[in-house]
């Protein structure tokens, strides 16, 4: 029965694959199908309904809400101009030296990527951080790049991924955050010489282009007469990171104080009502995908936590799995590419059913399970070149998002080696 | 669009410009009066760049580029030939004569190059006179974004003896260029 319900995982990641099927839903058919074939009843304990679709839909609530929050405080940096003016000091002070304005753009980057991941943090730094680093002559892939990068150095310290992991895995809080501060480092150090190694290698680029006198669709009119946030507004990305990592206060509360530090430091008080509604409403529209994603990837993780799956996939996924410290590094940094193009080891999508077996089934402990996931996640978030993030900031460069992949792959897969090492060498 | 002054235009590309979004028009006025000047006066050394010549300029909407890594300047062709047929088209071969495109290219990315020496840029700056920073009666110059571009245009309009800023030329092929893809 497990290389059945094998052969059904495999046959979801084709669905993805070739877009049959938007990955959530095809997460929640495969979820179904996995709990049938696991001999689960229609209803009551470790059942199809009861279990599978109505405990797995919410399970990754405190997930879905962290999401939340991040995209609210992500629409209050956007309409507050905390983000574009972060960018715009940046580029006064240093356009006259490329590298600068890049290694400027992916701090924003970062520090907008600890706050909000994925798509929202790519258009928050670079809706002006990208055709910035164009107009002061950075080459277009490597601006591109620049921005994913940076989001990736922030990813480590995302408290709603903070949040999904500690969920999906069962691992506390704690735990997740000790293997990310160890993770830091490698996304920082890949980043930087990203940033460093490309610039020098492509040197600085000017074109007399057609796309310069076009009028740019005007964006953000009520920031065009609000002009520069103050500066002790620009530290509110910093505020959510404090209170969590300095001062252990919870994920959710962090995330508020972010949201209440932007409104008071950027707002009057007669205007932090309607503000606060219009930018809830605007994050809850930005949160949409992930969120969806979430539901579905909570019901997969039920379906394979079902008895009757792990008991069929145990000693499948047992006999291939490396138990040595050196094969386990070697295995999964080869496997590294199957995180890309919707594969079945990324982490927002099948591979959270993946990452679920190897705990359930006990192959792992938790914690390894965690930083292999983080260590792809790594990746994902700037390779993918079928990820919202990777594909917006591609074509707002003006370039295909396989080549931004082809250039930053090999930086991200070094983080993932980095990854996947301290996990051998700490927890297996 | 021929009516617009070339200061116009030149305002009209910085205000495009990204960190320029909510810049007081004057200010814009300002810069681009000041990075016309300065590059009108340039004069950049003649260095010996390699000139590659390209085709699919007009997929990509490039007239040109300049890369600093090998130095090398590009001239995509079919680009220029089409902005050559719109001068003829336009009537207006007085301002750009037979063959000036080609020549404007050049020396738009000619002055490009030149502007990413040290003393040029400082220099450049002073000229735009943006404040960064100031501490008493010192000040830290800002770099303003847009105005290298304004000001290689000033540049091979000077050097290419134009009539009008290839500003405008820019603005008009743009214009015919999506005209035509949308139709
Ligand atoms: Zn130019």
């Amino acid at each position: 029965m497990g290389v059945v319900i094998l052969l059904v995982m495999a046959a979801g990641v084709a669905a993805m694959l070739t877009r049959k099927l938007p990955t959530a839903f095809a997460l929640v058919l495969l979820a179904v199908v996995i709990a049938f074939l696991a001999d689960a009843p229609l209803t009551g304990k470790g059942s199809v309904l009861d279990t599978v679709l109505q405990e797995g839909a919410p399970a990754l609530a405190a997930t879905m809400i962290a999401i939340l929050l991040g995209s609210w405080l992500g629409k209050l940096l956007e309409e507050t101009g905390i983000a574009g003016t972060l960018v715009r000091k940046i580029v006064e002070f240093g356009g006259d030296r490329p590298v600068f304005v890049a290694l400027g753009v992916l701090a924003v980057s970062a520090v907008v990527g600890t706050v909000t991941g994925s798509a929202p943090a790519a258009m928050l730094a670079g809706l002006i951080g990208i055709p910035a680093m164009i107009a002061v002559g950075i080459p277009k892939v490597t601006a591109a790049g620049t921005v994913l990068m940076g989001i990736a150095v922030g990813v480590p310290f995302e408290l709603p991924v903070w949040q999904f992991f500690s969920t999906a895995l069962d691992l506390p809080v704690d735990t997740v955050r000790g293997f990310m501060v160890k993770l830091f480092p490698f996304a920082l150090v890949a980043a930087v010489a990203y940033v460093l190694v490309e610039s020098r290698r492509r040197g600085v680029e000017h074109t007399w282009s057609l796309k310069s006198v076009r009028a740019r669709p005007a964006r953000g009119d009520r920031r065009r007469r609000l002009g520069d946030a103050p500066w002790y507004a620009l530290l509110t990305p910093a505020v959510p990171l404090t209170l969590a990592l300095g001062l252990d206060v919870a994920i959710i509360p962090s995330l508020l104080g972010g949201v209440l530090y932007a409104l008071v430091t950027t707002t009057r008080p007669r205007e932090m009502n309607r503000r606060l509604l219009r930018t809830l409403y605007g994050g809850f529209e930005v949160a949409a995908p992930p969120i969806t994603l979430f539901v579905a990837i909570g019901i997969l993780l039920a379906a394979v936590k079902l008895p009757g799956a792990v008991d069929a996939l145990q000693p499948l996924v047992k006999s291939v799995s490396p138990q040595n410290t050196v094969l386990f590094i070697l295995v999964f940094t080869l496997l590294v590419p199957l995180c890309l193009f919707r594969g079945p080891l990324n982490v927002f999508g099948l591979g959270a059913g993946i990452a679920g077996v190897l705990v359930a089934t006990g192959i792992y402990p938790a914690v390894a399970v965690l930083g292999m996931t983080a260590s792809y996640n790594q990746v994902f978030g700037v390779s993918d070149p079928t990820s919202t993030q990777t594909v917006w900031s591609a074509q707002y460069a003006g370039v295909s998002p396989h080549q931004v992949m082809l250039r930053t792959l090999p930086y991200v897969w070094a983080v993932a080696f980095g990854g996947l090492c301290v996990t051998a060498f700490t927890e297996l | 669009m021929s009516g617009d002054l070339d200061v116009d235009l030149a305002v009209r590309l910085l205000g495009g410009t990204p960190t320029h979004e909510n810049r007081d028009p004057v200010l814009l006025r300002h810069w681009a009066v000041a990075a016309t000047e300065f590059g009108r006066r340039m004069t950049p050394r003649a260095e010996t760049v390699r000139v590659v010549e390209r085709d699919g300029g007009l997929d990509a909407g490039l007239l040109a580029r300049y890369r600093s890594r090998p130095p090398v300047v590009e001239v995509y062709t079919d680009t220029v030939e089409r902005a050559e047929r719109l001068v003829a088209e336009r009537g207006w071969r007085h301002w750009f004569p037979e063959g000036s495109v080609r020549a404007a290219a050049l020396a738009h990315e000619q002055a490009h190059a030149w502007l990413h020496h040290t003393a040029v840029r400082a220099e450049f700056k002073r000229a735009l006179g943006h404040t960064a920073l100031r501490f008493g009666r010192r000040r830290l110059y800002a770099y303003v974004a847009g105005a290298d571009e304004v000001a290689a245009h000033a540049y091979a309009h000077a050097a290419c003896g134009l009539g009008r800023s290839p500003l405008l030329l820019t603005e008009a092929l743009a214009a015919a260029v999506s005209w035509e893809s949308e139709n």
